[in-house]
């Protein structure tokens, strides 16, 4: 979108009083989506968001500004505003950028860069509204929403970094309303990924309107969650969100740097039990979380962030990556150019453990099921988290028995992760909706876990357990 | 100056859309924003930007596509225009999507832009963030590191054209300041968090008060254990009140109502809540962050009464959905959906204090974190920390427990309602008590 010589003339203003670093991120969004309702196609929406956002870093202070109209004038406003975070220093040294292409993974289809007709989006709508239509006369209505999505980034760097990154996403989502009387539920599911639209060749519409149906249909007849403590029992994939906020928060960088977060200066402690690894993966092909490289120009890359029971590092980016002496672990992710890149997860998960389902369901004598979470939130400083539980159920002497109705878990990160007492052989990733949000920032994220027990969490139902 | 210049994109996106044979609305919004965070003695973030971006939604015989771009080159709107109007090749034709009959503004001052804040001195916000950073660490000795001081403001101008002839533009301000000092005590951390907001610079909450709050959020809470598992009265302090009167706004968007994804569906005349809920949705009161002249389609604002003691009045439309629900749309189209004006719980007379010392015993809940309400079937649960209410005062502080209960159930046991409104957003509430909610703990 920019050639190297303006990339060059903007870090030279923005490095005018002098500065550690400085960087520009240019990014080029364009978004194609529709969204049905009422059995038909409700609307389209097409999208083109470009900008630059330039920063500057000092010690731990950074500057920044962004500009979306992209004429020199514009941007040149935009590196001296940034700059104005060093304006106490001296002033910088007049140099010459020399830029050295990062080599990028090959993670995504990164050829494609239109979008496909109009008619195979609506056709993939239409499917997912007639399965989860003809699924059961209980459900009452559907709404579904499919979007396209190439994300183009250039990312140029003081230190001489410049690479352009070519991202694809495509997301479907069903919503099912089952209803009953006065009775009325609903279940969603999504799924897609930094892929195309061929993703659903394999991966249905008739696969997730069925589930999000089906999950409709289940909590129609749901009871409501009993309240207190009991066994958990986390579904494999989709439970995965457990890792994401119980542990993985705790562990990006500017908590720990900062000394806010629980895990502030543990690498090497023991924090779970020693059934528990936890892994950090920016580079899985095709998953929602994966980059090729981070929003600041560093390869995505595999982390081990707890082994064994045993905390093994943090999620960097750059500038707190610096301050502590370390690399960055391609971690620096952000929104878009509006936004400050800040240290998050990518495809959180834990690899499979030796036990099966059947043990850990069998050996559970009341407990809660959850198989997949709706999402969750943890505070960072002493690690408390909930999870909204999307589908769930009640284990009565190893049994599964009944479905329970919008049960929230609470708990405290470190004390559940050290009441983990199995893992089950079946890891797998989540179906690739989620999204996480951190100080006013959505980056789409991807999470997996194998089956897990935990031997005490307290549930936040309404009825005595 | 600047809503001439956003004027004038409008028009020139809904002469394009004209040209194209559709009808088209076009909203331009040029934002000056600017953010700084102070950490310890020093500034830890800087940002001052001006962004704008242009949002067309066009009508091509009952078929709507919108889009959205920054790019305002000719070139660059043509394009999108093509591809939108590509788009509605596929959309069903649908009689209801069309631009609304008549449009216009609320003619009254509404006193949107604060010109003490939108000339105010780069110097004195720094001043200002460092100010609060320092009265934060220096509240109470168990405070010695912090998440960050923020002073942030911006200036928003809206213009709004269509092809029916509607243009008009409006400009306001906001200002926002927070603290999140960390404690730490008997080796754990708590961070404690307060932000406030306001329209004006004199109606901003002063660096002592959100200190003062900020700091005691941090600390109050030390010591706190897991209550048991129980049935009691629940108060709302007024944050976390606004917060379930957000959940309540979802559940009266039309847009949520006619989708089957609303509790309050069918329920319109029936009575709801206690005598004491009376829920008001208002575009029009002047200096609040929640009013402008008119909507995201050109709609005046007005005031609406959802909830007149406890029996629901009316949903809240845009164009489209009161079309289809057959009722007139209540202004608060925002953002190609249905939004909130300033949308508020009517305070009650007795004071915070009072509702307390009245209540036997119970919880005051201070922090619920989670967001799940299933707004099909109004359940609500949150994870939460607060104190324990016995003989009308606080004692021990909880967390770690959960509250839950049906919506519906809720509102009807609202029993209490304090007079502590505070409009630092645009969905407030004061504190409230519910007489009776699940606690889940031990």
């Amino acid at each position: 979108m920019l050639d190297t010589a303006t990339f060059d003339r903007l870090l030279a203003r923005a490095l005018r009083f002098g500065g550690d670093y400085a960087d520009i991120f240019c990014e080029r969004r364009s978004t194609y989506a529709f969204r049905l309702q009422d059995g038909r196609i409700h609307e389209g929406t097409t999208g083109v968001t470009q900008g630059v956002g330039i920063r500057v870093v000092v010690g731990e202070a950074a500057g920044y500004a962004y500009a979306d109209d992209l004429s020199l004038e514009k941007l040149l406003e935009a590196a001296e505003a940034a700059s104005l975070i060093a304006r106490s220093l001296p002033g910088g040294e007049a140099r010459a950028f020399d830029f050295t292409n990062v080599p990028v993974q090959a993670l995504y289809d990164e050829h494609r860069s239109e979008h496909a007709h109009a008619s195979r989006y609506v056709a993939l709508l239409e499917r997912a509204d007639a399965t989860a239509r003809a699924y059961d006369p209980r459900i009452v209505a559907v709404n579904a929403s499919i979007s396209d999505e190439i994300q183009d980034v250039w990312i140029a760097a003081s230190d001489g970094r410049y690479v352009h990154d070519h991202r694809p996403m495509v997301t479907l989502g069903v919503q099912a309303v089952a209803a009953h009387e006065r009775e009325r539920a609903s279940g969603y599911v999504g799924d897609g990924g930094r892929t195309s639209l061929d993703y659903f060749d394999s991966h249905s519409p008739e696969e997730l309107a069925t589930d999000a149906a089906r999950i409709a249909r289940t909590n129609l007849d749901a009871v409501p969650a009993p309240a207190g403590e009991m066994e958990m029992v986390v579904g494999a994939g989709g439970g995965g969100v457990l890792l994401h906020e119980a542990v993985g928060h705790g562990l990006e960088s500017d908590f720990n740097r900062r000394g806010v977060s629980l895990y502030s200066g543990r690498v090497g402690e023991r924090v779970a039990s020693e059934l528990v690894t936890i892994y950090d993966d920016g580079n899985l092909p095709e998953e929602r979380g994966s980059v090729a490289v981070d929003d600041e120009g560093v390869p995505g890359q595999h982390k081990v962030l707890v082994e064994n029971g045993v905390l093994r590092g943090y999620m960097q980016d750059t500038l707190n990556a610096r301050l502590m002496g370390v690399q960055s672990t391609g971690s620096g992710r952000r929104q878009s150019f509006r936004f400050l890149p800040q240290p998050r997860m990518c495809n959180t998960y834990m690899p499979p453990g030796e036990s099966t389902v059947e043990e850990i369901i069998g050996s559970t004598k009341r407990g809660i099921y959850a198989k997949s979470f709706a999402g969750g939130q943890v505070e960072i400083s002493k690690g408390d988290f909930v999870f909204m539980i999307a589908e769930g159920y009640l284990i009565e002497n190893g049994r599964v028995t009944a479905p329970l109705k919008n049960a929230t878990i609470v708990g405290n990160g470190p004390d559940a992760m050290t009441k983990v007492t199995a893992v089950a052989n079946d890891a797998r990733l989540a179906r690739r909706h989620y999204t996480c949000g951190k100080g006013g920032q959505h980056v789409p994220v991807g999470v997996g876990i194998p089956t897990v027990k935990i031997s005490s969490i307290t549930v936040g139902g309404t009825h005595d357990a | 100056m600047r809503e001439r210049e956003a004027l004038e994109i409008a028009a020139a996106a809904v002469d394009l859309a004209r040209a194209a044979g559709a009808h088209a609305e076009a909203t331009v919004s040029i934002a000056r924003r600017f953010h700084t965070e102070a950490r310890d003695t020093t500034i830890s973030k800087l940002e001052q930007s001006i962004g704008s971006s242009l949002h067309v939604r066009l009508y091509r015989d009952g078929r709507r596509a919108s889009l959205s771009t920054s790019d305002f080159s000719r070139e660059g709107l043509e394009r999108a225009m093509r591809a939108a109007v590509d788009q509605c090749a596929v959309v069903a034709s649908d009689p209801l999507a069309a631009l609304p009959e008549v449009c216009g503004a609320f003619e009254g001052d509404l006193a949107l832009c604060d010109d003490a804040l939108a000339q105010r001195d780069d110097a004195a916000k720094i001043d200002d963030v460092l100010q609060l950073e320092q009265l934060v660490r220096s509240a109470d000795e168990r405070i010695r590191n912090s998440s960050g001081s923020h002073y942030s403001d911006a200036v928003v101008t809206t213009a709004l054209a269509n092809t029916a002839g509607f243009a008009r533009a409006y400009t306001g301000s906001r200002a926002m300041r927070s603290s999140a000092p960390v404690a730490e005590a008997h080796g754990t951390k708590r961070v404690g968090h307060y932000g406030t907001a306001a329209r004006a610079l004199r109606d901003l909450e002063g660096n002592e008060a959100v200190a003062a709050l900020a700091a005691r959020r941090a600390v109050e809470l030390f010591g706190a254990k897991k209550p048991a598992t129980m049935r009691v009265p629940v108060i709302f302090e007024r944050d976390i009140a606004a917060s379930v009167i957000d959940d309540l706004f979802a559940a009266v968007n039309a847009a949520n109502v006619a989708v089957g994804n609303s509790w309050l569906a069918q329920r319109v005349g029936e009575r709801v809540g206690s005598e004491l809920v009376s829920i008001v949705d208002d575009g029009t009161l002047p200096g609040k962050l929640g009013s402008s002249p008119f909507d995201g389609e050109g709609v005046p604002t007005r005031r609406t009464p959802v909830f007149e003691r406890g029996v629901l009045k009316t949903f809240l439309f845009d164009t489209y959905y009161a079309r289809k629900l057959g009722a007139a749309s209540t202004g608060n189209s925002s953002g190609g959906g249905i939004g909130s004006n300033n949308f508020y719980l009517e305070p009650g007379t007795s004071t915070l204090e009072a509702l307390i010392a009245s209540t036997q015993r119970g919880v005051f809940v201070l922090e619920t974190i989670g967001f799940a309400t299933e707004h099909a079937t109004g359940t609500y649960s949150r994870g939460a920390r607060g104190f324990l209410i016995e003989n009308g005062e606080l004692t021990a502080p909880i967390d770690e427990f959960t509250i839950a209960g049906d919506f519906a159930e809720m509102l009807a046991a609202i029993d209490g309602v304090a007079n502590d409104l505070r409009f630092d957003g645009a969905v407030v509430s004061p504190s409230f008590r519910v007489a009776e909610m699940t606690i889940s703990g031990n």
